[in-house]
């Protein structure tokens, strides 16, 4: 682009008022809108990012969405364009500092569960091993989906002022479905297949589902949904009996780490700018902490891990259920930790039980 | 393998050698995708001086290698990992053994049991970068197996 806004402007009036169909024609578009003429962001060394481009009045996120319609930020619009009957127009509702940051590092690290997972080095494992983990997976494949269900439920109502937001939860609405695939292949890959569900992990899935805000269904999937399941992807890694294993775990926990920390700097987002809201937060994770106690400590994924963790029935009383103690304690301070970043005291209020994982809860409060 | 066999871990040396060893293979990184964190290392040596330095990924590049000066803090990282000199020869070992990090001595194994080598931040964003890279992070160290 060599021209300038005056040189458009004089060439512009020798213009066809019609076209040759006698169509009436529109010049305004070329002789008008010229505020973010010589607008030109560089690319980075990674090429041109959404950081880049958030530069003049298209990079102002505005606190209140200025119109309910799907017509950028920074551009000229006509004023009758129709409401598109958008929820959440305030920027709180929505945002998170991170939240550019996290769609370009999503984009950038997709992969593919058919292709970058080595399946045909799968081994043939002991049959209460090849148990265990396709009850793992079935438990997996069965709640991942619902980190895609749950964005996917808020995004038509999130205003398109907040784009970046609605573009992170595209990328997450993917991951979760390549979660769901890659556990499912799991299962069914090495002659185990897929096992039990029970009704503890679908009155978590259904107290997400029906979380009655955005803010409080970000606080039930991100922060204390996904922050669980980041934390079992990690025990996963640790358990899994070969590489292959090791590798769908690391590169799925990858995944829900950018989950979590979208939900966690988006809580704290929120909270600064409206500290009311804090209450409705509060009391979402008042019951869903109790669904998920049911939920982590349901008698089938325990019992799975503790085989996992010990390597075989055989020692999962003296070895798989004292470590898996260790580490549910470990992922009950992990949580309250991410809960204090994001703005929320939950140490005083949550009704964990944290005797039960060995934790003193004098000394979470004062790490 | 490479002419110059690396061996002692802790030394820079060590870790520029895995950043070659990145470089070479850069295209098996473009498909883990772009890595942007600073990850702080820290080995107790047996003499009580520890060896610290931080590595910063930024995109496909091969990590800058920052070394602390001798008494001086850790410069600043996303996070550390943090461990006995031991620990992390151990973990070495068994990636040269094996080719790849194998049971146990993964970085995230490691660090989930934590009574070896530790992910430590003062900020949990921060150690969720560890998450969120970490198999570029484990590809990183497999890569002892070449040295």
């Amino acid at each position: 682009m060599t021209g300038t806004g005056t040189d458009t402007e004089t060439s512009a009036t020798s213009l066809p008022e019609f076209s040759p169909l006698g169509l009436p024609l529109d010049w305004t578009w070329l002789k008008g809108a010229k505020s973010e003429w010589g607008v030109r962001p560089k690319p980075g060394p990674r090429g041109l990012t959404m950081s880049d481009i958030a530069v003049g009045s298209y990079g102002e996120v505005p606190d209140e969405a200025s119109a309910r319609t799907m017509a950028p930020r920074g551009g000229d619009r006509d004023l009758d364009l129709p409401d598109l009957g958008y929820l959440l127009n305030r920027k709180s509702e929505v945002w998170a500092d991170n939240v550019v940051e996290l769609y370009e590092e999503a984009v950038a690290r997709q992969w593919s569960a058919t292709r970058d997972i080595p399946w045909n080095e799968l081994q043939e494992l002991p049959d209460d091993v090849e148990h265990a983990m396709c009850q793992l997976c079935t438990m997996l494949t069965e709640v991942e989906m619902v980190a895609a269900d749950l964005p996917a439920k808020w995004l038509w109502r999130m205003n398109h002022d907040y784009l970046e937001t609605k573009m992170f939860l595209g990328t997450q609405i993917m991951d979760e479905g390549r979660h769901t695939e890659v556990f499912r292949k799991r299962a069914l890959s090495n002659g185990g297949g897929l096992l039990k569900s029970r009704r503890a992990v679908e009155d978590l899935l259904r107290t997400i589902l029906q979380a009655k805000t955005y803010t409080q269904a970000s606080a039930l999937l991100h922060l204390l949904g996904e922050g669980f399941v980041l934390d079992i992807f990690r025990q996963g890694e640790l358990i899994s009996p070969t590489h292959v294993e090791k590798k769908i775990f690391r590169m799925a926990m990858q995944d829900e780490a950018r989950h979590v920390a979208y939900g966690t700097m988006h809580i704290r987002y929120e909270i600064e700018h409206d500290p009311d809201v804090a209450e409705e937060i509060h009391e979402a994770l008042d019951s869903g902490e109790q669904v998920l106690m049911q939920f982590g400590l349901n008698p089938d994924m325990t019992s799975a891990l503790a085989v996992l963790l010990a390597g075989g029935t055989e020692h999962v009383e003296e070895k798989g259920f004292p470590l898996l103690q260790q580490l549910l304690g470990k992922m009950m301070t992990s949580y309250l930790a991410r809960c204090e970043r994001a703005g929320l005291h939950r140490l005083e209020r949550t009704l964990i039980p944290f005797e039960m994982f060995g934790i003193d809860r004098e000394q979470v409060a004062v790490r | 393998m490479n002419e110059t066999t690396v061996t002692k871990v802790d030394s820079s040396e060590f870790f520029e050698a895995l950043g070659a060893d990145m470089a070479r293979r850069v295209e098996e990184y473009r498909v883990l995708g772009d890595c942007n964190m600073d990850l702080g290392i820290e080995m107790q040596r047996h003499d009580g001086e520890p060896f610290r330095i931080v590595l910063h990924f930024e995109g496909l590049e091969s990590p800058q290698v920052i070394v602390a000066d001798p008494g001086s803090d850790m410069p600043l990282a996303d996070c550390k990992l943090e461990g006995p000199l031991d620990a992390w020869e151990e973990m070495i070992a068994d990636i040269r053994a094996n080719g790849s990090a194998t049971g146990l001595q993964t970085l995230n194994s490691l660090t989930l049991i934590g009574d070896r080598i530790q992910v430590i931040g003062g900020d949990t964003m921060g150690v969720d970068r560890f998450f969120r890279y970490n198999q570029t992070l484990q590809a990183y160290f497999d890569g002892a197996a070449t040295l």
